[in-house]
């Protein structure tokens, strides 16, 4: 009971403050008053009674605040003090103050930052109705734990399901061409990305659009409970069999393309020659269940009728067609769900055994962007301690920097103790002071935090082509974030106040008083886990640094490859094809191919167009096996086949002129045995060497592939030879990987009449971005459908996935790597500092005893110097053992490239010097009789 | 009259609920009654009188209100609550078995150790 008294005393006590003032006045006075009359009865005086009772009681203040303090007001006073007094304190080290507060604001701003990312992708709910019930359905097989269910067995869940409701689907989505929009020239250029090396090819200013558009089931708006914002949205008829094709646009779009023009709501647009009616359009970045924004909702019934597979492909039970989502129904829960789905499943399984054999359901909920399962935990978890560490580091360093100016207030601190304030008080007036700074960093961090992401998902957009799609992930801090921010920077403020505070008040009141720092050389209790912390850090930093040192040369070296061909002058044109299968799809793309070889050949500067099956370097990198004609036939049916691989790919005869790969011996391909697809083959040097080193290989003969092989990607054909003839050799290129010439490589002839190609490569004398500026109104004026992706050969580097790994590990290694070495860099400066102030006492002996500036300076540096010193060694080592990892990523150059192993080294040394240097430069200004006096 | 004897720590909250227990009282009554009922033989000090009040009423042992005095002007009555009344009893028992304990050891004589 006595706690629920105090609280209703506290609380009364808070709230009339002034009535229980003026109450406790009333009090004290009567009592003086009945005291005094009592002494004026023995015979006082009135001003003498009055005086006596008056020193009796002692001294009325000190008896008021002890009252006060007994109701458990005193702590908001002392609170609201030591606020005042902790700002005033800030701002008059305000150097100590600023460098404090951007090294936590770091830490905080880090951690914010991870914070915010996984709260929008995986805390933060989906902007729908009702995301806590919502539940998507996946189908389980061997391998594949999140597969899709095949529209048979949705239809038979959503009419069979009696613990999930109004179940929708979504159904993928594909590129759609209208010639009704094309590409507007795009003024943001994506700059960081660009300034980094990144180019990806992006569709022709003035080529047919294309677009992605999503297919979903007729109720899926209706179970997320979405609002148009004009017209309306797909409805369950626009989903029947042979309804009208209807098509839903995003706001985004809307509003790009349109410019939120009312009046294409009941127009036509062409998609992929197929007419749809606009009936709507989602409010802008609208996602659904989806993570970036598509600017064409469709029904799934209308995938026939962009190419997408055929009706009856629909009704196939054994092809996943897409996730189904829907929600638990009152009062059911995800076990429940699965439960009974499980049932239904089993009946599936038992009505169709040939299909869905090993195959199950899985149901999860689908309230944020991404379900965090076990496998993705460890990830998660690994993230958030290393984020933890980083703070941890920043508190550490931080706190030495705070003891080594605490070493600086023990005379104010004994003062104090010795004016009788108490020790929890000054706990508490530490702590506060910290807890400002903290708080302070946190203003710094989460603002930095949101601006960073932010930067980081504009530039990310702007540098992903707009036909992937639009990504609208929530970033803007909350005030979840917010909340997290300032619990952290509140722990934080605790965590590093806490050591110097609990050190400070340990303080021996007397030997305060008389500034009796230190005796001779003694050492801070802790100096061995700080010495070690110092080498730790400066290590992880040096390896750190080497790595991104070694990353981004590399990099760079990947930039300035010959690749063997001239990527400079030649750009590579995709056509984006997906148009339903008609008849004479052949026909229709070799005559496009042939009026655009026409038409672009004729544009000033173009000195060669060619085709190909692939362009080098653009992924799609195809392997036969091969072998020499004389070797040991293999019978096609027997079990592997054993014979080496090589790269292939099916060209023109000037496809190697256009390229500008030399032609070493013999020759490419006459134009008959192109059209004819006869059995010749031009080869690589590596080729060469690899079957006939040594011969000269014109006239030999390779045997390619086998009969009954089949290509793992649909519509493609896989190259088949008993015998090929090589006529030529040319030179090697790197057309695989960028990292490494390829090993042996095969050309094929082929005619652009019987297998029609979607990929041009144009050579110009001219520079191939002024090239590209024209290309799109000339694919336009051949065929307004055909979309046209473009991109300079040199461009093609942006793909390698070597490349992109090299440059992005190497720009995050750069910037943790700086963080981390101011941090360290902080923690030096603190502990020599701290050092310098605690053997003030012994730099006077010495310096009176006749010691050189000079040689104070280097002796205050020397502790620091020696772990700054292993904790290089230590670095280097660890890089030197480690970087060999990294060589595929470093084109070539050597893994413990001398330039980036020692100019790093040397920079760090540099700098924690530098760093060490500043507090030790104050030890040479120590005046000796100050110093022997400070005892 | 002999010295007064000064107080042991933490027994003026004690005193000061017993001197409640016989009947509410305002802060100089209880000063009076404590001096009367120890015959004058212990030494109060006046200013840890008020912040001890304050402190029992904090903890909910006694209980105050504005009353008139024997004067006719304004004075803070206390008397204490039923855990008040508790609270004492409890530290009454307390108190006497402490002294028994201790008595007891001051009394042994070597003999006995």
């Amino acid at each position: 009971m006595s706690l629920a008294s105090r609280v209703r005393s506290w609380l009364r006590a808070m709230l009339l403050r002034s009535r229980i003032e003026s109450e406790m006045d009333d009090e004290l006075r009567f009592h003086l008053e009945a005291y005094a009359e009592d002494l004026m009865r023995t015979g006082l005086l009135r001003e003498e009674a009055i005086r006596r009772a008056r020193i009796e009681f002692g001294g009325l203040d000190r008896v008021k605040e002890e009252c006060r303090e007994a109701q458990g007001l005193l702590f908001l006073d002392t609170l609201w003090q030591d606020l005042r007094f902790g700002l005033r304190m800030m701002r008059k080290n305000a150097g100590f103050t600023a460098t404090a507060v951007f090294a936590l604001g770091l830490g905080i701003g880090v951690s914010t930052t991870v914070f915010t990312a996984y709260d929008a992708v995986a805390l933060r709910p989906r902007p729908v109705k009702d995301p806590d019930r919502l539940v998507g359905v996946y189908r389980t097989a061997e391998g594949a734990s999140y597969g899709g269910i095949s529209y048979p067995d949705y239809r038979y869940y959503r009419e069979h399901s009696k613990t999930v409701s109004d179940l929708a689907m979504w159904s993928g989505g594909i590129g759609v061409t209208t010639p009704d929009l094309s590409v507007a020239p795009s003024e943001d250029m994506a700059h960081v990305a660009g300034a980094i090396g990144f180019h990806l090819p992006q569709l022709l200013q003035g080529s047919a659009q294309r677009l992605s558009c999503v297919f979903v089931s007729g109720n899926y708006f209706r179970l997320l409970g979405a609002q148009p914002a004009a017209g309306r949205l797909l409805l369950p008829e626009d989903d029947e069999p042979n309804a009208v094709p209807v098509v839903v646009l995003s706001g985004n779009f809307w509003q790009s393309q349109f410019h939120s023009n009312p009046r294409i709501v009941g127009s036509t647009v062409h998609l992929s020659r197929a007419a749809f009616i606009v009936v709507g359009v989602t409010p802008v970045d609208y996602l659904g269940t989806l993570s970036t924004v598509p600017p064409l909702w469709a029904p799934i019934v209308a995938r026939p009728l962009l190419g997408d597979g055929t009706r009856e492909s629909l009704e196939n039970r054994s092809v996943g067609a897409g996730i189904v989502y829907g929600h638990l129904k009152e009062g059911v829960s995800l076990p429940d769900a699965q439960a009974e789905l499980n049932v239904l499943a089993g009946r599936l399984r038992a009505t169709y055994p040939e299909v869905e054999r090993n195959t199950g359901v899985k149901v999860v909920s689908e309230r944020a962007v991404t379900y965090v399962d076990s496998e993705a935990w460890p990830i998660v978890a690994a993230t958030m301690i290393a984020v933890a560490l980083l703070l941890l580091i920043a508190c550490a360093n931080v706190a030495s920097l705070v003891l080594a100016r605490g070493v600086a207030r023990r005379r104010e601190i004994g003062v104090r103790l010795s004016l009788g304030a108490g020790r929890r008080r000054l706990l508490q007036q530490l702590l506060i002071e910290s807890t400002l700074i903290a708080l302070l960093a946190g203003a710094v961090g989460l603002p930095l935090a949101s601006w960073t992401l932010h930067l980081l998902v504009v530039e990310i957009a702007l540098a992903i082509p707009s036909y992937w799609g639009t990504i609208a992930l929530q970033v803007t801090p909350d005030i979840r974030i917010f909340g997290y921010t300032v619990l952290v920077s509140l722990l934080t403020g605790v965590t590093f106040g806490l050591t110097p505070a609990l050190q400070a008040l340990g303080t021996d009141v007397n030997s305060a008083l008389k500034d009796n720092g230190s005796m001779l050389g003694r050492k801070l209790s802790k100096s061995r886990l700080r010495d070690l912390l110092i080498i730790a850090q400066v290590a992880a930093c040096l390896v750190l640094l080497i790595n991104s040192a070694l990353l981004l040369r590399g990099s760079q070296r990947a930039l300035r490859i010959d690749p063997g061909f001239d990527g400079k002058h030649v750009v590579h044109l995709s056509l984006e094809m997906y148009e339903p299968t008609m008849g004479n799809r052949q026909a229709q793309l070799f005559q496009l191919n042939r009026r655009l070889t026409e038409e672009i050949g004729r544009l000033p500067g173009v000195s060669a167009v060619t085709q190909a099956s692939r362009a080098p370097l653009s992924g799609g990198n195809r392997f036969v096996p091969v072998a020499t004609a004389d070797a040991k036939p293999l019978a096609s049916g027997e079990g592997e086949d054993k014979r080496p691989t090589v790269g292939y790919s099916y060209v023109l005869p000037n496809y190697f002129e256009t390229l500008g790969i030399p032609v070493v011996s013999g020759r490419t391909f006459t134009a008959q045995e192109a059209d004819a697809e006869a059995p010749v083959v031009v080869i690589s040097e590596g080729a060469a060497r690899r079957f006939w080193r040594g011969q000269n290989p014109i006239g030999k003969r390779l045997v390619i592939g086998s009969a009954n092989a089949r290509s793992p990607f649909a519509g493609e054909r896989v190259p088949f030879s008993l015998a090929s003839e090589v006529v030529g050799v040319v030179r090697d290129a790197r057309t695989l990987f960028l990292n490494k010439l390829d090993d042996s490589y095969i050309y094929l002839p082929f005619s652009p009449a019987r297998h029609p190609t979607s990929t041009l490569l144009v050579r110009t004398s001219g520079s191939a971005s002024s090239l590209m500026a024209v290309l799109g109104g000339t694919v336009r004026r051949v065929d307004a459908n055909v979309p046209v992706v473009a991109a300079p050969l040199d461009w093609m580097v942006s793909f390698d996935p070597y490349f992109v790994i090299s440059r992005i590990g190497g720009m995050l290694s750069t910037v943790v790597g700086a963080l981390g070495l101011f941090l360290a860099c902080l923690g030096v400066y603190g502990m020599v500092g701290y050092s310098v102030v605690e053997r003030t006492r012994e730099i006077g002996i010495r310096v009176a005893l006749g010691a050189q500036h000079g040689q104070v300076v280097g002796l205050m540096l020397s502790q620091s110097t020696r772990a700054m010193m292993l904790g290089t060694m230590t670095g280097i080592a660890l890089s030197a053992a480690g970087s060999r990892l990294l060589s595929a990523m470093l084109f070539g150059l050597n893994p413990m490239d001398a330039i980036s192993f020692s100019a790093v080294s040397l920079l760090l040394v540099a700098v924690a010097l530098f760093a060490s240097w500043l507090p030790a430069r104050r030890a040479a200004r120590v005046d000796p009789i100050v110093a022997l006096r400070y005892e | 009259m002999d010295k007064q004897l000064e107080l042991l720590q933490g027994t003026l909250d004690m005193l000061i609920l017993k001197a409640v227990s016989l009947g509410p009282l305002h802060g100089y009554g209880i000063l009076l009654r404590i001096q009367q009922i120890s015959k004058d033989r212990l030494e109060i000090q006046q200013g840890s009188l008020y912040p001890a009040l304050y402190r029992l009423e904090h903890q909910g042992w006694i209980i105050s209100e504005w009353g008139e005095s024997e004067n006719k002007r304004k004075a803070k009555y206390y008397r204490l609550t039923a855990a008040g009344r508790r609270r004492l009893q409890a530290e009454t028992e307390n108190w006497n078995r402490m002294a028994d304990v201790i008595a007891g050891i001051l009394r042994t004589t070597p003999e006995e150790v």
